[in-house]
C-alpha cells in the first residue's frame, strides 16, 4: 500500500479530483470516490464489459485501468448520457427495442454501443456483433441489444409500442 | 367521462418502466448502496476439495490497516442461533474443522474496504490435512473415502416409482433402444454475483438487509432464523437485481455471516461476490448421468422408459436432492407412454451445491428428446414423424398422473413442419456433404408446468394488495422479486386495462419486506400467478373504487362508471372524480369512517395451463475446427395469452442462449482431486453475440383455460429444450462419420474426438 495521489480528470465533461491509492482501479474509483455507480464491476478481469466506460473516446475495461492512469483525461459513463434529463437517441432506440433485461451489464454495453456509432454511425448487423463480442450479457441472448443498435443506427427496425 | 377508448395494454410490446433506471445508470444494485460507515467483507477460503482444517493463524490480520474484525468459523458461530432440531447434514457457517469444497469460507476479514479486507485475508495462514476428495460418481460410491458429513453416507438411493404395467409394455415392445447419456455440470452466472449489505441499528434493534434475491421474504426468515432475532425485527429491501436464473433463491452463508457481523459491530457490512468467488462456489447445477431403456414398436409407437439416474448434488444443501423427484413427474412429457419405471440416486461430493439453475429438472427433456431421436435413427423414420405420431392428445394424461388439458405440444410441432422445410433441408444437407460440409437439423419438443392445468387443488397462493394514493397513483404489492423480467412493466399493463388508467399512472411495489405479500420469483409461476393476481386484485380495487364513489357521489353503485382514471356518475361527466380527489376524500373521512381503498386479494391460480412449445435447430459443424454454426433456430412457444410479447420474446432468446451456452461452451470443470478449473471468464466461457443467433418466433396461444387468466410462465422453457434441440441438429450433421451422442457438452475438442479426428484424452 502506498500513499494516495491527487487524480484531476474530467468525467462527463466535469472537472473532477479526488486522491486515491494508486492501486486503485479506475472502475472503483469512479464508483465509490466520484459517487458514480452506474459503472458496473461484472467480473474484475476484463472478459464481460459491464465496466466499460469511454477514456479520451476510446472504450476501455475500467476494473482493468488503474485511476491514476487515467489523470488528465477525458473519462465519458453512462451517467452521462443523458441530455437533460432526456434519454439520448441511442438510449430511446435500445428502450424501444426492450434491448436489456436485468440492466446489469446495460451500462458497458450502452458505452460500447456509443463508441461504435461515434465512429461507424450506420453499422450493418456483421459490423455490430463484431464490434459487441466482448461485452456479456447473460439475460437477453443479444439479438434484442443488436435490433437496438440497428435501430440507433436508423436502420427500419419493427417499432415497439409506447 | 372522456370519449377516447383506454388504450389495451395487454399484448402490446409496450415499452419497460424499468429502463429509465438501468439505460441511465441510476437503478441501484447492492453495490450501489453507500450507508455512512459502511464496511466490507471479504473471506478467507479453502484451496483444496476436503481437508481437516490443523490450524488457523491470524497472523496479525486483527491488526492490519482498516480490519474491523476478523471472525472465525468459531467466533462467529458463538453468534449465531442453532436450532437442536435441525435435521439434514450438520455444519458451521464458515468452517472450523473441515472444509468440504474449493472456495468453503473459513475466516471473514470485516474492514474499512474492499481492498484492505483482502490485504488482510491474505496474512491468514490456514494448514489443511487433505482427505480423498469425492470428485466423481466412482468416487462418492467408494467405500475407502470417508463421508463428507459425519455419520452421512455419500451415497442415497431414493425410493424407486413405477407408473404402469412397465414389465408388460417391455414385453409387449419390438425393441428397446438403450443408451447412457451425461448432462455436465454448470451454472447461472447471472452478471451481479451474490450481494448483501447488512444494516444492523442498535438504537431500534432493526436489522435492514439489501439484498440481491428471488424473495425478499426467504432472506428474512433465513436470517432472522440464524440470528435467533424475530422476524419483525429484520427489513429486506431489495430494488435492482443483476440477474439470478434460480441462484438467488436461498441465502449463502456469507450472507448471514456478514449479518451476523454487522449486529455485532453496529455498522453496516457489504458483501458482493467477486467473479471468482461465483464461479468456485456460489452454485452450481446439472450434473447427471443416466441408464435409460426405451421400448417401442417397429411401427413407431413409443411405449415405455426405464431411467436409472444418479446426480451430484456437490457438498453443502442444495436443490439436488430434490430434482429427480421432479423429473419422475414429467419425463414423459407430452408423449403417450404406458409405462415408466424411475429410479435415482443422489450422492455429496466436494463440488458446489447444486442450485436451481433456469429450469432445474431440465434434464428430463434432455434425455427424453434425445432418446427420441436416437430410437428414430434405429428404426429408419424422421424424428419430427415419430414424435407426431406418439404426441399425446388435450385430453390425455401422463401416465405419472398429470393432465395435459391445454398441452400443444402437437400444435407446436406442427407449426415447425410448417415453417421449416425439412424436405429442401435434406436436399441442401445431401449436396454440403458432397463439398464436405456437414449440416444437421435438430428439434427437441418440451412441456413446462408453469403452472400446468388445475388438479384437485389450487395452483398456488399468490396474494396481492393494491390501493390508490393521494395523488392518484394506483399502487399494487407484491411480493414478486424481479431480477430482469420487466414485472413492473407487464403488471402494470395488466393493472392498466383492468382500470382504465394511463400506465404512467401505476407502480408496480417490489422488494420490501414490510410492505410487500410473502412470495418470491421463480419456477415461471410469475405470469399466472402473480399476472392473475393483479388482474384480480385491480378488478377488486376497481369495484372498491366504484363503492367509495357511490358513497361520495350519493348515488347507486350501479350507475358508477370508472373511465379515463376518473369515476362518476353515468351520464353525468362534470361530477367525475379523478382517482387522486377519490382517494383524497377517503382519506379525509368523507367516504365514512374507516373506508378504505385498500384491497387484498389472495389468487389460486384458477385454471392454469401448460406452457411448451418446439424448438428447431439447423447447424453446420466445421469437421477440421469442430466448431459448431448455428445456422437458424426457430421457435415455436406456447405460453397462452401473451402479457407482453417483446418482454416473452427476450425471456426466451434469453434461455436459448443459456442452452446453447450449455452445449457448446460451458462446464463447471473440475479435476480429479475436486480442484475446480473454471474460475474465470477465461476458463469459463459464456456466449456472445458471436454464437447466438437470430431466433425466430413464433407464438401458439391455442387453448385457454380460465375465463380471466390465461397467462403462462415462459421463463424457463427456452433453456429446457435447446441443449437437446442442438445436440440433436449436432449429431444429425455427423450422421456420416457414424456419430452416436450420448452427452450434452460439445464444445469443439469433443467434437473432434467424436469424428475421430483427434484421440479421446
Amino acid at each position: 500500500m502506498t500513499d494516495p495521489v491527487q487524480i484531476d480528470l474530467v468525467v462527463n465533461g466535469q472537472p473532477r479530483s479526488a486522491a486515491a491509492e494508486p492501486r486503485r482501479l479506475l472502475a472503483d474509483f469512479l464508483r465509490d470516490d466520484l459517487g458514480l455507480t452506474g459503472t458496473h464491476v461484472g467480473c474484475e478481469h476484463g472478459v464481460c464489459g459491464a465496466c466499460t466506460v469511454l477514456v479520451d473516446g476510446e472504450p476501455v475495461r475500467s476494473c482493468l485501468m488503474f485511476a491514476v492512469q487515467a489523470r488528465g483525461a477525458e473519462v465519458r459513463t453512462i451517467e452521462g448520457l443523458a441530455e437533460g434529463g432526456r434519454l439520448n437517441p441511442v438510449q430511446e432506440a435500445l428502450w424501444n427495442s426492450h434491448s436489456f433485461q436485468c440492466g446489469f451489464c446495460t451500462p458497458g454495453f450502452v458505452m460500447q454501443i456509443t463508441a461504435l456509432l461515434e465512429e461507424n454511425p450506420t453499422p450493418g448487423e456483421a459490423e455490430i456483433r463484431e464490434a459487441l463480442s466482448g461485452n456479456i450479457c447473460r439475460c437477453t441472448g443479444y439479438q434484442s441489444i443488436v435490433e437496438g443498435v440497428l435501430r440507433a443506427a436508423g436502420h427500419d427496425v419493427p417499432t415497439a409500442a409506447h | 367521462m372522456t370519449d377516447v377508448m383506454p388504450q389495451r395494454y395487454t399484448g402490446a410490446r409496450t415499452r419497460r418502466v424499468e429502463d429509465s433506471r438501468i439505460l441511465t445508470g441510476t437503478g441501484e444494485y447492492v453495490d450501489d448502496v453507500k450507508l455512512p460507515g459502511l464496511l466490507h467483507a471479504a473471506f478467507v477460503r479453502s484451496p483444496v476439495a476436503h481437508a481437516t482444517i490443523t490450524r488457523v493463524d491470524l497472523n496479525g490480520a486483527r491488526e492490519a490497516p482498516g480490519v474491523v474484525a476478523v471472525y472465525t468459523g468459531e467466533e462467529l458461530e458463538a453468534r449465531l442461533h442453532h436450532d437442536e432440531e435441525a435435521k439434514g447434514p450438520q455444519f458451521t457457517t464458515l468452517a472450523t474443522t473441515k472444509v468440504r469444497v474449493v472456495g468453503d469460507p473459513i475466516v471473514m476479514v470485516i474492514a474499512e474496504s474492499r481492498y484492505l479486507a483482502e490485504d488482510a485475508c491474505d496474512l491468514i495462514e490456514v494448514d489443511y490435512d487433505e482427505l480423498p476428495p469425492v470428485a466423481t460418481f466412482d468416487d462418492a460410491r467408494n467405500p475407502e473415502i470417508p463421508p463428507i458429513f459425519e455419520g452421512r453416507s455419500n451415497v442415497r438411493e431414493l425410493p424407486r416409482a413405477t407408473f404402469g404395467d412397465v414389465e408388460g409394455v417391455f414385453a409387449r415392445a419390438d425393441r428397446v433402444v438403450r443408451a447412457h447419456l451425461d448432462v455436465h455440470r454448470h451454472q447461472n452466472v447471472p452478471m451481479e454475483g451474490q450481494a448483501m449489505l447488512a444494516d444492523y441499528d442498535a438504537a431500534s434493534g432493526r436489522l435492514t438487509l439489501h439484498a440481491s434475491t428471488q424473495g425478499v421474504h426467504a432472506v428474512r426468515n433465513t436470517i432472522s432464523g440464524a440470528l435467533g432475532l424475530d422476524r419483525s425485527r429484520v427489513h429486506v429491501v431489495a430494488k435492482e437485481i443483476g440477474g439470478s436464473f434460480g441462484l438467488k433463491f436461498g441465502t449463502s452463508r456469507e450472507q448471514i455471516a456478514i449479518a451476523a457481523a454487522s449486529v455485532d459491530l453496529g455498522r453496516p457490512v457489504k458483501w458482493v461476490e467477486d467473479r471468482t468467488e461465483n464461479l468456485t462456489v456460489s452454485g452450481q447445477a446439472r450434473e447427471e448421468s443416466f441408464d435409460l431403456e426405451l421400448a417401442v414398436t417397429d411401427e413407431g409407437d413409443v411405449l415405455g422408459l426405464k431411467v436409472d439416474m444418479i446426480l451430484d448434488q456437490g457438498a453443502y444443501p442444495g436443490m439436488g436432492a430434490m430434482v429427480p423427484s421432479i423429473m419422475q413427474g414429467v419425463i414423459v412429457g407430452p408423449y403417450r407412454m404406458q409405462a415408466l419405471d424411475f429410479a435415482s440416486t443422489v450422492v455429496t461430493s466436494n463440488k458446489a451445491a447444486y442450485v436451481a439453475y433456469r429450469g432445474p429438472w431440465a434434464s428430463e427433456t434432455f434425455l427424453r428428446e434425445r432418446m427420441l431421436d436416437l430410437a428414430a435413427a434405429e428404426l429408419g423414420v424422421d424424428p419430427l414423424e415419430l414424435r407426431l405420431r406418439n404426441v399425446a392428445g388435450q385430453s390425455d394424461t401422463m401416465i405419472t398422473g398429470r393432465s395435459l388439458r391445454s398441452c400443444t405440444a402437437r400444435e407446436s410441432l406442427e407449426k415447425i413442419r410448417e415453417v421449416v422445410d425439412v424436405a429442401d433441408f435434406r436436399r441442401r444437407q445431401e449436396a454440403a456433404r458432397a463439398e464436405g460440409r456437414y449440416l444437421g437439423i435438430g428439434i427437441a419438443t418440451f412441456i413446462e408446468g408453469a403452472p400446468g392445468p388445475r388438479g384437485d387443488g389450487p395452483l398456488g397462493r399468490e396474494r396481492m394488495t393494491a390501493t390508490v394514493d393521494t395523488d392518484g397513483t394506483v399502487l399494487v404489492f407484491t411480493g414478486q422479486m424481479p431480477h430482469g423480467q420487466g414485472h413492473q412493466t407487464t403488471f402494470a399493463q395488466v393493472a392498466a386495462d383492468q382500470l382504465g388508467v394511463p400506465i404512467e399512472q401505476v407502480r408496480i411495489v417490489v422488494g420490501d419486506s414490510d410492505r410487500v405479500p410473502n412470495s418470491a420469483t421463480g419456477g415461471s409461476r410469475a405470469a399466472t400467478m402473480a399476472g392473475g393476481a393483479t388482474l384480480h386484485v385491480t378488478r377488486k380495487l376497481k369495484d372498491r373504487i366504484r363503492e367509495l364513489a357511490a358513497e361520495l357521489l350519493e348515488a347507486n353503485v350501479d350507475d358508477i362508471e370508472v373511465e379515463g382514471g376518473r369515476v362518476g356518475v353515468r351520464g353525468t361527466p362534470v361530477s367525475a372524480l379523478s382517482f387522486a380527489e377519490l382517494a383524497t376524500a377517503v382519506e379525509e373521512g368523507r367516504a365514512g369512517e374507516g373506508a378504505s381503498l385498500e384491497v387484498d386479494l389472495t389468487y389460486d391460480g384458477g385454471e392454469g395451463g401448460w406452457s411448451g412449445g418446439t424448438h428447431c435447430a439447423e447447424v453446420e459443424v466445421d469437421a477440421d475446427t469442430g466448431l459448431v454454426h448455428i445456422r437458424r433456430y426457430v421457435v415455436a412457444e406456447d405460453c397462452g395469452e401473451l402479457i407482453n410479447p417483446a418482454i416473452v420474446e427476450g425471456q426466451i432468446r434469453g434461455g436459448v442462449a443459456q442452452g446453447i451456452g450449455a452445449v457448446l461452451l460451458e462446464k463447471s470443470a473440475y479435476d480429479e482431486h475436486g480442484q475446480f478449473l473454471a474460475a474465470s471468464f477465461m476458463d469459463y466461457l459464456l456466449p456472445t453475440t458471436t454464437e447466438v443467433p437470430t431466433i425466430e418466433i413464433h407464438h401458439l396461444e391455442t387453448t385457454p383455460l380460465d375465463a380471466d387468466v390465461n397467462f403462462r410462465g415462459v421463463g424457463e422453457g427456452g433453456m429446457i429444450v435447446a441443449p437437446p434441440t442442438l445436440v440433436n441438429a449436432i449429431e444429425d450433421a455427423l450422421a456420416p462419420f457414424g456419430v452416436k451422442i450420448y452427452e450434452q457438452h460439445l464444445p469443439p475438442k469433443r467434437i473432434l474426438e467424436l469424428i475421430g479426428a483427434i484421440d479421446p484424452e
